[in-house]
């Protein structure tokens, strides 16, 4: 007998798991205040889907504005990081060691400075996403095959034809795996942020219906979490497949060597 | 004396449909001493035959003999393994690279420590025992590999391709100091490479394989004088011989179309 | 520019940034309630490390912190290196990791709460919990960093299990292993930082958390200088090793 494709094998797991979900707690094997069934919460979210819509805009928004500064500050500095030796040698070193510091840590403070409205998520959310995206512009831009550079200049190019026939385009494949990455962690940010001290969203109907033991409740919004980041998972890997399509007939991977640390590392979303 | 005895080996790749036939009755003798090349076309198996020959992979029927004694797994003080490019463990230095089948023996640090330097001076690379493969050009690195094969001080030497990832010039010096170090210590030597040119230069005598499965189609004797020289490249006899070589390697494409 | 002037610039550019920190606020260019002098910051800083409360937290978030790398790390590690070495299992498991990389762990933290109640069992288990994925990309890296050429030579040299084992797979895989140890530790504080600041009576992250509600700015920059300077100085002291026992890499 053959194996089943890898792919069939995942798609059976997705389907025990969805049918676990609705039988564990059916059946009594795990309590329904830790573990709802699938039916019973996706009656809630139905029955509630006028308050889970209003909130999920609420956090639609603030991730909206997040990724807008994440990104666009993102790929500015990190053109510069990357595009400028003495600031790369200045500052990359800088931004790996901060690397190391929990963000959340610091949301207290935008709370203290911006309230508790959408104003502290933005602004977490917002540099949350920024680090990704600001690194995976600097090595897309460093690690461009100096041959065309050389090439281009043999034919003559000026520096601003350089920059936009042969860095930008050479540099994209980086830049927009960096722009998932951070469209990412902005989801996890604002959602994190909300749980922690909010108002309103999708994070903070969470942590309201946790706190009166609701599970059903918080499950819906747990749902509605995980949908919400795999499509954006979805829609970003599609941009890029459209995108790259010259890619995948040389398959070029952007040189070894330089790009190491900040590129191999696959996804830096600790949490 | 006869130092490695092949009789009857063939062997089958298993498959989807019942198994690739890889190499179908290989025999070959090679006199102690001798310098054999093996050429043959890409896929004719002839890595596999010199994985076989080191013990590091099992044919399906068939003997190899080696020094009268049988080779069913990796033997270091019997037969010396030289890979291609790349091989040398790179968080090692050249040092600790040609003493490391040494340690795993657990020779005697001095000694091992001696050895592995005596070796290093044979191949020409004395005062970089100190130094990371990255350190060393793609001819250095190869020579610390010969070291390496050689620092057991086995009878007999297998070369996969050990030459094939460096340019023309320096793949041409490395033939000539294989060739030195060769007479100076009399090994015999199993050299598989693509380079006619290689072939003839190095060889006794030049097995010819064929591809799929692979065979042996021809035993080429090289009868030029040693110690070589790169003038001989352009004499008649080494041309004739090549294109003889070059014949038999293109006639099985042939008959297939 | 020469390695000692880029170390010059960086230091000056410190410099600046603290002065800046200290000075600003105290003449009033910014609000001192919002951004309280580097001076204040520092004297707050000792004070409260001198309160035993202080460091009972502190004690408590270390515990919770090593607990949950103890346990995250062998598990990670054997599942990344089941998927390595198995490749059926691997590409079964390998493209589902991607996709739970990009679901925020955080989310699930309500279930360890309604499952371990507040206290150190969940704090300690969704730790691990957001830490054991990381494990599982890097230790799978880590195996895949082994080149089958260098495991080939080693066995033409007659070399037994445990040889390659110890003299091949461990030296290959030493710079990736301590790149897991340095990220895994990373994610591992962030999770304990933000299992605390939700919902907990201890820890150095409910303090945090309770400063900032509370409006005592001093307090809450004084843990986070506290936070940044421990996380930094034990990543440096990783990398240093790593930079150590990678240096033959080119």
């Amino acid at each position: 007998m053959r194996r089943p494709s890898p792919s069939a094998v995942r798609w059976m797991l997705l389907a025990a798991l969805l049918l676990l979900w609705e039988l564990m707690p059916q059946t009594k094997i795990v309590p329904e205040l830790f573990l709802p069934s699938l039916s019973k919460t996706l009656t809630v979210l139905w029955k509630d889907r006028v308050e889970y819509a209003e909130n999920l805009l609420v956090t639609l928004y603030e991730v909206g504005v997040a990724m807008l500064i994440a990104c666009g500050a993102g790929i500015l500095v990190g053109a510069l990081v990357g595009g400028i030796s003495v600031l790369r040698n200045l500052m990359l070193p800088v931004f790996s060691s901060l690397y190391a510091v929990p963000i959340v840590i610091l949301y207290p403070i935008f709370t203290a400075w911006f309230g508790i409205g959408s104003e502290s998520k933005i602004a977490f959310a917002g540099i949350y996403g920024f680090f990704p995206v600001m690194l995976s512009t600097a090595a897309g831009i460093r690690t461009i095959d100096p041959q065309y550079m050389l090439a281009a200049r043999s034919m003559g190019a000026t520096l601003p034809q350089q920059i936009v026939r042969v860095i930008i385009p050479a540099s994209i494949p980086t830049v927009l795996s960096g722009l998932r990455l951070g469209g990412a962690l902005t989801i996890i940010g604002v959602v994190v942020s909300e749980m922690l001290t909010a108002s309103a969203g999708i994070g903070y109907l969470v942590t309201r219906y946790r706190t009166i033991l609701d599970s059903p409740h918080v499950f819906a919004a747990i749902l509605m979490i995980l949908l919400l980041s795999i499509l954006f998972d979805l829609l970003a890997r599609a941009v890029e497949r459209r995108t790259l399509v010259w890619q995948t007939a040389g398959r070029r991977v952007p040189s070894a060597g330089a790009a190491t640390s900040t590129t191999r590392m696959p996804a830096p979303a600790p949490v | 004396m006869t130092a490695i005895e092949v009789d009857r080996l063939s062997h089958i790749y298993a498959g989807a449909e019942g198994g690739v036939p890889a190499l179908e009755d290989i025999s070959m003798t090679v006199e102690a001493g001798k310098f054999v090349v093996i050429v043959g076309p890409s896929g004719c198996g002839k890595t596999s035959l010199l994985m076989m020959l080191a013990g590091l992979r099992h044919q399906s029927t068939g003997t190899i003999l080696c020094d009268g004694r049988p080779i069913t797994d990796p033997d270091p003080s019997r037969v010396g393994v030289v890979f291609q490019e790349a091989s040398l463990f790179p968080w090692l230095t050249a040092l600790d690279n040609t003493e490391f089948p040494l340690a795993l023996r657990g020779t005697p640090r001095d000694e091992r420590r001696r050895r592995a330097e005596d070796m290093l001076n044979l191949v020409g690379l004395q005062g970089f025992g100190a130094r990371f493969p990255h350190e060393l050009s793609g001819g250095m690195k190869q020579r610390v590999s010969i070291a390496r094969g050689l620092v057991q001080d086995p009878p007999v030497l297998l070369m996969d391709e050990p030459f094939a990832a460096l340019d023309e010039q320096t793949r041409m010096t490395m033939g000539h100091e294989l060739l030195r170090i060769w007479s100076k210590t009399r090994k015999t030597v199993v050299f598989i490479t693509h380079s006619l040119t290689e072939a003839v230069y190095l060889a006794d005598e030049v097995l010819v394989m064929s591809a799929r499965p692979g065979r042996i189609v021809d035993r080429i004797a090289i009868d030029l004088p040693r110690p070589r020289t790169y003038e001989m490249m352009a004499t008649d006899t080494f041309g004739k011989l090549r294109e003889r070589i070059w014949q038999q390697i293109r006639k099985p494409e042939g008959t297939l179309s | 520019m020469t390695q000692t002037q880029i170390i010059a610039a960086r230091l000056a550019l410190l410099a600046a940034i603290l002065a800046a920190w200290a000075l600003l606020p105290k003449y009033g260019v910014l609000d001192p309630r919002l951004l309280p002098p580097l001076g204040d910051v520092l004297a707050m800083l000792g004070k409260q490390l001198a309160r035993s409360q202080v460091q009972e937290a502190i004690g408590v978030t270390a515990l919770e912190v090593v607990v949950a790398f103890v346990i995250a790390v062998p598990i990670g590690a054997a599942i990344g290196v089941a998927a390595a070495e198995f490749e059926y299992f691997g590409q079964i498991f390998k493209p589902m990791l991607f996709y739970v990389f990009s679901v925020p762990k955080s989310i699930f933290l309500p279930m360890f709460i309604l499952i371990f109640g507040i206290g150190f069992p969940q704090k300690v288990a969704y730790a691990a919990f957001s830490t054991v994925f990381i494990v599982i990309m890097s230790a799978t890296a880590a195996v895949e960093s082994v080149k089958a050429d260098h495991v080939l030579v080693a066995r033409s040299c007659g070399a037994t299990k445990a040889q390659i084992l110890w003299r091949i797979y461990v030296p290959s895989m030493m710079p990736v292993l301590l790149e897991t140890l340095r990220i895994s530790m990373i994610f591992n504080f962030t999770g304990v930082m933000i299992a605390e600041m939700y919902a907990s009576r201890t820890g150095i992250g409910h303090l945090i958390a309770n400063w900032g509600e509370n409006f005592q700015m001093p307090e809450l920059f004084a843990g986070v200088i506290m936070l940044s300077v421990v996380a930094i100085c034990f990543n440096e002291a990783v990398r240093l090793l790593e930079v150590r026992v990678s240096k033959w890499r080119t």
